[in-house]
């Protein structure tokens, strides 16, 4: 009887991790953040030139995030892999604007990733609209701004303003 | 005689009924002065109460289970708070955000958690009747290990792979996280605002699932072996009760409920303070939840709320109002880290003079009762 009581507490204890891994599994997919830029510019891929219209406004979730003239870009947090957006599409100044749905995945791998809007509408390959953001490498340090209530009042070691010395 | 009793009841039982309230009493008479003297308007006040009320209720409710079990105020919550704060910064390096990325930072702060919730219960097992004092030397001790995990090893032997989280030099984490991807996520999950006064739902719903969790355990066996170790553990101990296992198992819990606390209390600030965030934690959810009128032996879900409400209320207006008694807000400032430290202490008195009283008026009357057991001998 003790015997089987032990039993059953370490399966509810195995299953209750397993669980918990399981949850986690599922937030690293869902959760998985992205920086989507959009880029309106004229791309040229294997010969052939797309050029961008003259304004496109993206709309993520309803909202509009960008409002785009040619060579500009914009840009837009996105949580997923099956990123969403309707465009609304100027192909010329005083010409009426076009609204269109484009649905997509995004890579798991990449935090930034550029969209070529011009690219992607005219139907060319995932490389030719497609390609990660790589952020620049900042020489100097940008001050920091911390944000607390007064629970940030300290003199803690390491909690001052200044980076720890190199 | 009789009567004399009978006359003298209600009056001792006002006197007690003040005595044992003069901490929320307190309170009330400094925010009922300085609410009119900092001219906040009431929509203003319940806003900030209210979210403030999100914050911190969860943190301070992780402090009632160690209570329970008679260990008094678990400073050692602050070891769950670096948990949570580890959880986090792994959860932004990963890039997983939102409320996902809150649940996968709480998920990896519990193996820590229970891990330093088991050390932590492991030492005060040893320092019986010290554990406040122990578990706030613990709590030292484990933040320089945290520090030096955060500030050495994470970048060179655990991985982080952005430079926005990572020091420059290649290794260590940065003075600030940026959680601008969680910020208010769970607060704003289901919106609702009433009167202009925003009320984080889902923050409460989660809130409301601890207290509910809190009474039910309570109720379990565990629960009141847990309240007879509070009260006696040489009584527990004789009753088949496993003390010191069931004294670990208080801390466990409270210190992974301090890691799920400190998720929701970054996930409202919208930023992580690396090395600082945690330090203070456990003294301003300690004197909240005396300000609410808990003892270091007793506290309740109401006491959680009531000293989140009085606490946070006087931190909201004594800046202000100090200001416009003295023309100078930093002694508003000083003011209330000085009545925050001050209430603790005067709370540790409080508690260790009612012992002593208690402890005195039981040899009294135990000094009685032999004399009239002698006297009653004598007679026959």
């Amino acid at each position: 009887m003790e015997n089987k009581k032990k039993k059953r507490m370490i399966l509810f204890r195995i299953l209750t991790v397993l669980a918990l891994i399981a949850i986690a599994g599922v937030m690293f997919i869902i959760g998985r953040g992205h920086t989507v830029y959009f880029d309106s510019k004229a791309v040229t891929y294997e010969g052939t030139t797309v050029e961008a219209p003259y304004k496109i406004e993206v709309y993520v979730k309803g909202e509009r995030v960008a409002k785009l003239y040619e060579g500009e870009r914009g840009m837009a947090g996105w949580m997923g892999q099956n990123f969403n957006m309707e465009l609304e599409i100027t192909a010329e100044k005083g010409g009426d604007s076009v609204r269109q749905a484009v649905s997509m995945t995004l890579p798991y791998n990449m935090d930034g990733i550029i969209l070529n809007i011009p690219a992607l509408l005219k139907g060319l390959p995932e490389q030719a609209y497609l390609s990660e953001f790589i952020p620049a490498a900042v020489e100097e340090e940008a001050t920091e701004e911390v944000i607390t209530d007064e629970f940030g009042i300290t003199d803690e070691p390491g909690g001052g303003a200044e980076e720890p010395a190199p | 005689m009789n009567k004399n009793k009978v006359s003298t009841k209600p009056s001792r039982s006002i006197g007690e009924l003040l005595r044992d309230n003069s901490v929320p009493l307190m309170f009330i008479l400094i925010c009922a002065v300085c609410i009119p003297l900092s001219g906040f308007s009431p929509s203003y006040l319940l806003d900030e109460i209210i979210t403030r009320m999100g914050r911190n209720v969860f943190l301070i409710l992780s402090l009632l289970i160690p209570i329970m079990a008679g260990m008094g105020l678990n400073f050692g919550m602050t070891l769950g708070a670096m948990a949570g704060e580890i959880g986090l910064i792994l959860a932004s390096d990963w890039q997983i955000v939102g409320i996902p990325g809150m649940v996968l930072a709480m998920i990896i702060s519990i193996p820590i958690s229970m891990f330093l919730g088991f050390v932590c219960g492991t030492i005060l097992n040893m320092a019986k009747g010290r554990e406040m004092v122990t578990s706030y030397i613990i709590s030292y001790f484990i933040n320089g290990i945290y520090q030096l995990v955060v500030l050495y090893l994470m970048g060179s032997i655990i991985p982080i792979i952005h430079n926005s989280i990572k020091l420059p030099r290649g290794y260590g984490i940065r003075n600030t996280v940026s959680l601008l991807e969680m910020r208010q996520k769970l607060d704003n999950l289901i919106p609702l605002t009433i009167g202009g006064v925003k009320i984080p739902v889902a923050t409460f719903i989660v809130i409301g699932l601890l207290c509910v969790f809190i009474i039910w355990f309570s109720k379990t066996k565990l629960g009141q072996d847990m309240r007879a170790v509070g009260q006696d553990m040489q009584v527990a101990k004789d009753a088949g009760i496993n003390v010191e296992k069931t004294r670990i198992i208080s801390i466990i819990i409270s210190t992974v409920l301090a890691g799920f606390g400190m998720v929701i209390y970054l996930q409202n600030m919208g930023n992580l303070a690396t090395y600082s965030a945690h330090s203070q934690i456990g003294m301003f959810c300690i004197a909240a939840l005396l300000v609410g009128g808990a003892s270091v032996d007793k506290a309740s879900i109401g006491n959680v709320f009531l000293g989140v409400i009085l606490f946070h209320l006087m931190f909201i207006v004594a800046p202000t109002a100090g200001a416009k008694i003295t023309g100078d807000s930093m002694i508003g400032e000083y003011f209330r880290v000085f009545v925050s430290y001050a209430v603790i202490t005067v709370a540790l008195v409080m508690y260790e003079t009612k012992k002593r009283k208690a402890k005195s008026r039981a040899g009294e009357q135990l000094a009685a009762d032999q004399a009239a057991e002698e006297e009653l001998s004598e007679e026959q």
